[in-house]
């Protein structure tokens, strides 16, 4: 049985990561984490979910010094499809073979020519139009457009690259300029083309390629995002292929990353103007915090059992080896040495434990027992307690996770305890194989001494 | 069959890549990631004597040394073949398993295989030739349980001597 599920599973996993309009964007979003999290550390220190602080800080610095850190998310939560649409166009010129920060700019470029530059809605004194970049149209909500982008601008960039029709420069031209100019018929193509998408969306009803992509592709699909069965048909799948041993975030991030981070971001956008009501409950941070703990399969719990109370000596010694990487959220040694990976006695609760929570989380999230997480970005190995209640801005978040973690223990109990019971019994048994034919070769105490 | 394992530390359960000095070591049957493709060996009626291991930067510092003990050790315990992997695109453990298994092969009646990822390209490059190489995925990657079942059909046909064509499907 489980031959045809990984015979079906492998090739699906292959195909989608290795597809490199997939890869192009789920690395492309990578550029932007980094900038992101310390953003949300900027924020955090603007928001410290503690009852006080705030006015603790305005001691020092005043009333409303929050709104001097508000710079920080502008340059990046309110970018986001900027930062996302030149990430997005590097990786994927590498992915083509391109010249990687050549495809970046045109995507940037070709981005910002099918943004409206110009709002009639605000005029100044003078009876001037303000001339610029709405940040309505460079946030989360131009992000499919900015992926839709990057990938067609660079798609012509390099296909016009490969044809050959570039302009060559005579030999003793530094390899700089040559590369430079060699841009240029591409960069012409990708241009020309979203020129001409602007003029072309600006003569239907919607105006603008942001409004018809928002209407057509990005509302419908944060429409599966609400469904309240996403988050766990993602922790499902991801888990799934981690039983074949197969890094199956690394796969089902190649489709549910783009939803994930949109969430994540409309959250942080309503968290930033003050809104109380969050749009979304399954954002990424929800995803990273309230699913797994320790890692795939939720395997802190596991571990906690294997250091407490496993009778056989393997269950011990991995589980002290492995208790501290698993309160950051690393697990490689328990999936491949417990080993998880082909383990069917541990295939129900590495699936059900993530699931479970994950249920829990949302019907208490709906309940209003915990509050929406604000899309507030932490590193994905913040550990257990902290990760809830910073994602969250509640301490009761932070507990909620512990509850869980507990839960999950309860769960794990019984296939653990057969587990440690088999190995138990392994170790006991006696080495039968071979002292009956060869010359009494003890294998009792075998070293490496005098020889 | 009698089968010895080489493991790294890693492998082993000693540790991570914090502990590339771990000793040389043996403990009786299998241990760590043994327990990965047990079931395979099972299925060829193989039984695992022992697992060797040390440290990946063990290892290199005290090459030759390991080199002697292990080949000495395989010897005394009449070992059938050592299996030296599975390393996964572990890149030192592939490189001293492909040493292990060329050192082996060449100086005692003990057989070898390496077993790594093809991640490790100059590895497999610099060793195809001299050692049987068996391929399987990186970590994460796809198609790990058919590439232990190929394993477990390598590792008995060297033991049985059979054709290089039979098996040679499953090698660089």
């Amino acid at each position: 049985m489980f031959d045809k599920l990984e015979k079906t599973l492998a090739p699906v996993a292959e195909k989608l990561s290795t597809n490199k309009i997939l890869i192009a964007i789920r690395d492309g979003f990578l550029i932007s984490t980094p900038l992101i999290i310390v953003a949300s550390i900027f924020l955090l220190i603007a928001n410290f979910p503690v009852p006080g602080y705030s006015e603790f800080v305005a001691g020092f610095f005043g009333e409303g010094w929050e709104s001097n850190l508000t710079v920080v998310s502008n340059a990046t939560f309110n970018m986001i499809a900027i930062l996302n649409v030149i990430g997005i166009g590097y990786s994927y010129a590498r992915q083509l073979k391109a010249e990687p920060i050549a495809g970046a700019a045109v995507a940037f470029v070709s981005y910002l020519i099918i943004t409206p530059q110009v709002h009639p809605e605000f005029v100044n004194e003078a009876g001037n139009a303000f001339r610029g970049f709405a940040f309505g149209n460079l946030n989360s909500q131009g992000l499919f457009l900015a992926m839709i982008t990057a990938i067609l601008s660079v798609k012509i960039f390099a296909y016009v690259k490969d044809k050959g029709w570039v302009i060559k420069l005579p030999e003793g031209v530094p390899p700089a300029v040559m590369s430079s100019f060699a841009a240029l018929v591409p960069s012409m193509f990708a241009m020309v083309t979203f020129f001409l998408i602007r003029l072309g969306f600006s003569q239907t009803g919607f105006g603008h390629a942001q409004n018809f992509i928002l209407e057509v592709l990005q509302t419908p699909l944060m429409g599966l995002g609400e469904n309240k069965l996403f988050e766990i048909i993602y922790q499902f799948l991801s888990n799934l292929f981690w039983f074949f041993g197969i890094n199956g975030p690394a796969v089902t991030n190649t489709i549910f990353s783009p939803i994930h981070h949109t969430m994540t971001f409309a959250n942080q956008a309503a968290f930033l103007a003050g809104d109380p009501i969050m749009p979304y409950i399954f954002t990424g941070p929800f995803s990273d915090f309230f699913g797994n703990f320790g890692g795939g399969g939720s395997t802190l719990s596991l571990v906690l059992l294997m250091t407490t109370m496993a009778k056989s000596e393997r269950m011990k010694q991995l589980g002290r080896l492995s208790i501290i990487p698993a309160i950051f959220g690393i697990n490689e040694m328990i999936i491949f040495g417990l080993p998880i990976v082909l383990n069917p006695v541990i295939l129900i609760p590495f699936l059900l434990v993530p699931v479970m929570n994950i249920a829990l989380a949302t019907l208490a999230t709906l309940g209003g027992i915990i509050p929406y997480t604000t899309g507030i970005a932490l590193p994905w190995t913040t550990p257990i307690f902290f990760s809830g209640w910073l994602s969250t801005g509640s301490f009761f978040a932070g507990f909620f996770q512990l509850g869980l973690l507990a839960l999950g223990c309860l769960v794990y109990f019984p296939f653990f305890k057969i587990l440690d019971k088999q190995y138990v019994e392994d170790e006991l048994s006696p080495q039968t194989i071979v002292s009956d034919e060869l010359d009494d070769i003890s294998l009792d105490d075998i070293s490496f001494d005098d020889l | 069959m009698r089968v010895l394992l080489f493991f790294d530390q890693t492998q082993a359960g000693a540790g991570g890549k914090e502990k590339p000095n771990v000793e040389l070591a043996v403990e009786k049957g299998g241990i760590g990631s043994y327990h990965m493709f047990e079931k395979y060996l099972k299925e060829i009626d193989a039984s695992v004597l022992a697992t060797m291991y040390c440290g990946n930067g063990y290892f290199f510092d005290h090459e030759e040394e390991v080199k002697r003990k292990v080949t000495a050790l395989a010897t005394k315990l009449k070992a059938d073949i050592v299996l030296c992997g599975p390393c996964f695109d572990y890149h030192d453990y592939a490189e001293m398993s492909a040493i292990m298994a060329q050192h082996l092969e060449e100086t005692s009646d003990v057989k070898a295989v390496a077993m790594f990822a093809k991640e490790n390209s100059d590895v497999v490059e610099k060793y195809k030739d001299s050692v049987k190489i068996i391929k399987m995925p990186k970590k994460g990657g796809t198609g790990l349980n058919k590439s232990l079942e190929n394993m477990s059909k390598v590792l008995k046909a060297v033991v049985d001597n059979d054709d290089k064509s039979t098996y040679e499907e499953y090698l660089y």
